[in-house]
């Protein structure tokens, strides 16, 4: 009876939850299709993908679904990572790129090096990957990029808070999304972070948004307490002081933003405050 | 205080910046861990004198947590060539470049193809297996590394793919590698038991914890192996990242958990995975003391007897249903109902099994044995009432 009534209110409590998008792999002309593969879920992601699975249930993992196109001895793998949302898609993906790659119009954003080509759409984040280095078998599975892209459809902008991040001295194609323990630290989740060199000055700016000032708030002054300072009052302000392990921090909030620089020295308070000070105010 | 005013860092920022200086600041690493407090194991033939705790680096994208761990005493940092997409390696490769090179050990893994069971197949190519290697070095800005794991054998054919064995072979006969090792993530007992007997591999790396359902067998061939001179290094050693349930709401005793795997002989080291400096200063702990305290015994104690939700997938049970059910996939759509919260996925599965009804209202009793004491016809009764729930209701 208790299991019953469990049950009843599992089902109301997520009767607003949308089945899950079914996955159907596009045809590839010429090659024929092996789904001999499970479809992976948070435990056993593991059996895919080992000890990389952990930094993938970081970020909202939801299922893999994954086929490989062969023909002759040429076998082309597709795996399409669901994540529960377009920012964590966005975070797993950025975490696996490299400025150095050339990057594409697919999806969000996309780059192809060798014979991988990766992209993220979506709540998706796509990866195809092929060992061969013929001509032709790399045309066929960037032709399957394309078609999986417009098959999965979903956002196909980067995440908008990213577009607050000064341009000045943002290295690009660097930018990164942190769930969780944001320079090590329990207490800071949920931050972008973007990479800046100025002349010989390479750092770090950390942008984390909240649902209401208060929240903002609370995280800030969270940092701030843990190196025994208090600020004056609690809506907003700059402060700068030294975090043992991360060095000299800039910090600063207002509304519901929070900045964290990171990489400057503490008379480089020049140039943190033009940087805050573009994102804030 | 070190408040600066809301116009800018510059007016009042170095006065800010000189009084929080001044200020005793509470973020502060704590004080390494005397060296010769620290414990350490011989890493097998290798000779290598290892901390029992080492980094496993996956996850961790931030430099001052790899090298707040160098300075608490920990010298074996463990990643991937795909780790982060090669990112794992870089970041590794740019802090170390400030370190003496015999001061560190650097292991990282290739993977190659191989098919679904992990045996080689026509993708599984030396030259692929090569050409990932000098990308992780270039990565690392090493001239070699310490240790090369070929990742994820879980097939013994694989242990003795001549191709592979050669390439490997040749990059230690070149210098770029000092040792040769395999990561082991399925069938862990087998494999290990046959690399025992063969030359060529000089570290194991393999997943082992208290919750592991075939113990036996992996202590068995751990002993083996150890005793032919591997280098036995654990992973996996927390059994689900941390926490009791795949639904991380019961958060395990972590230390207890590396402690009971270090109170094996056998295993030289452990690579937990560290994100953050709270994991780091526990972990640390443990690098000069790995005894088990009588509360750390009884939380171990315990968490093997909390079955949670999740399936280990021993299948152990299967054959002892009289109707073959598959029911660690039965176990696995209850945990994605209760655990996850996801009765869509849940259904899902429940169709994919070709589940319609309770396919356990024909038995009076159970006869299923779980070892993770789960009431299996129970919860295979209350799942599979699932199925006549519209997909409407659950959209």
């Amino acid at each position: 009876m208790k299991k019953i009534f469990i049950t009843g209110i599992l089902f109301s409590v997520f009767s607003g939850i949308l089945i899950a998008q079914e996955i159907t792999f596009p045809e590839l002309q010429g090659y024929r299709k092996i789904m001999n593969y499970p479809v992976y879920y948070p435990d056993n992601l593991w059996d895919h993908i080992n000890g990389a699975a952990d930094g993938y249930l970081a970020l909202g993992f939801v299922d893999l679904h994954v086929v490989e196109y062969k023909k002759g001895k040429n076998i082309i793998k597709l795996e399409i990572y669901r994540h529960s949302d377009h920012i964590m898609s966005f975070g797993i993906y950025a975490s696996e790129r490299s400025p150095s790659y050339r990057f594409l119009n697919l999806g969000a954003q996309g780059y192809i090096t060798g014979g991988v080509i990766n992209f993220f759409t979506g709540n998706f984040y796509v990866k195809i990957r092929t060992h061969s280095n013929k001509s032709k078998v790399l045309q066929s599975a960037e032709s399957l990029a394309v078609r999986v892209a417009a098959m999965l459809g979903g956002d196909t902008e980067m995440p908008s808070v990213l577009y607050q991040f000064p341009d000045e001295g943002r290295k690009p194609n660097e930018e990164t999304y942190i769930n969780e323990s944001v320079l090590g630290h329990q207490f800071l989740n949920k931050a972008f972070k973007a990479s800046y060199g100025a002349g010989n000055d390479n750092f770090d700016i950390l942008l984390m948004k909240f649902n209401n000032p208060k929240e903002a708030s609370a995280v800030a002054q969270k940092y701030l307490a843990t190196a025994d300072l208090e600020p004056l009052q609690s809506d907003n302000g700059k402060f700068v002081f030294t975090d043992g392990y991360n060095g000299t921090i800039f910090l600063a909030w207002n509304r519901d933003m929070v900045v964290i620089i990171s990489g400057l020295a503490k008379d480089q308070s020049d140039i943190a405050d033009k940087y805050t000070s573009a994102i804030l105010e | 205080m070190g408040r600066i005013t809301r116009r800018g860092f510059l007016k009042t920022g170095i006065a800010g910046a000189g009084m929080a200086a001044l200020s005793p600041s509470v973020i502060s690493s704590v004080a390494p861990a005397r060296n010769e407090d620290i414990i350490y194991r011989t890493l097998g033939r290798t000779g290598l004198k290892v901390p029992v705790i080492s980094f496993g680096v996956m996850r961790s994208d931030n430099p001052g947590l790899c090298k707040a761990a160098y300075d608490k005493g920990i010298k074996l940092f463990d990643t991937a060539n795909s780790y982060q997409g090669g990112n794992n390696e870089t970041m590794l490769g740019n802090l170390f470049q400030d370190y003496s090179r015999d001061s560190f050990i650097l292991a990282t893994k290739v993977k190659p193809a191989s098919d679904r069971d992990g045996k080689p197949n026509d993708d599984t190519s030396p030259d692929s297996f090569l050409e990932m290697f000098s990308t992780s070095l270039k990565r690392l800005q090493m001239d070699y590394v310490d240790i090369l794991y070929v990742h994820d054998i879980s097939n013994p054919e694989m242990l003795d793919y001549k191709p592979i064995i050669n390439a490997v072979q040749k990059l230690k006969k070149d210098g770029k590698i000092k040792y040769i090792g395999f990561t082991t993530h399925r069938n862990e007992a087998r494999v290990i038991d046959a690399a025992a007997d063969m030359d060529i591999w000089d570290v194991i790396l393999t997943q082992y914890n208290y919750r592991l359902s075939s113990l036996n067998e992996l202590n068995a061939a751990i002993k083996k192996a150890a005793g032919a001179g591997k280098g036995i290094v654990a992973m996996k050693t927390l059994a689900g990242g941390g926490f009791l349930d795949r639904e991380r709401t019961k958060p395990m005793n972590t230390t207890a958990a590396i402690k009971w795997v270090l109170s094996n002989p056998d295993v030289h080291t452990t690579i937990p995975g560290m994100t953050s400096f709270d994991q780091l200063e526990l972990n640390e702990k443990i690098l000069t003391d790995i005894t088990l305290t009588d509360k750390e015994k009884s939380d171990l104690v315990a968490a093997i007897n909390e079955p949670g939700l999740f399936c280990s997938g021993c299948r152990q049970c299967i054959a002892s249903c009289p109707y073959n059910l598959p029911v660690p996939d039965l176990m696995r759509a209850y945990m994605y109902a209760y655990g996850y919260m996801n009765p869509s996925m849940a259904k899902s599965l429940l169709g994919e099994l070709g589940i319609n009804s309770d396919p356990c209202s024909n038995c009076e009793t159970c006869s299923v044995r779980c070892t993770n004491n789960f009431k299996v016809k129970e919860k295979i009764a209350d799942i599979s009432r699932l199925v006549s729930v519209p997909d409407e209701f659950l959209a």
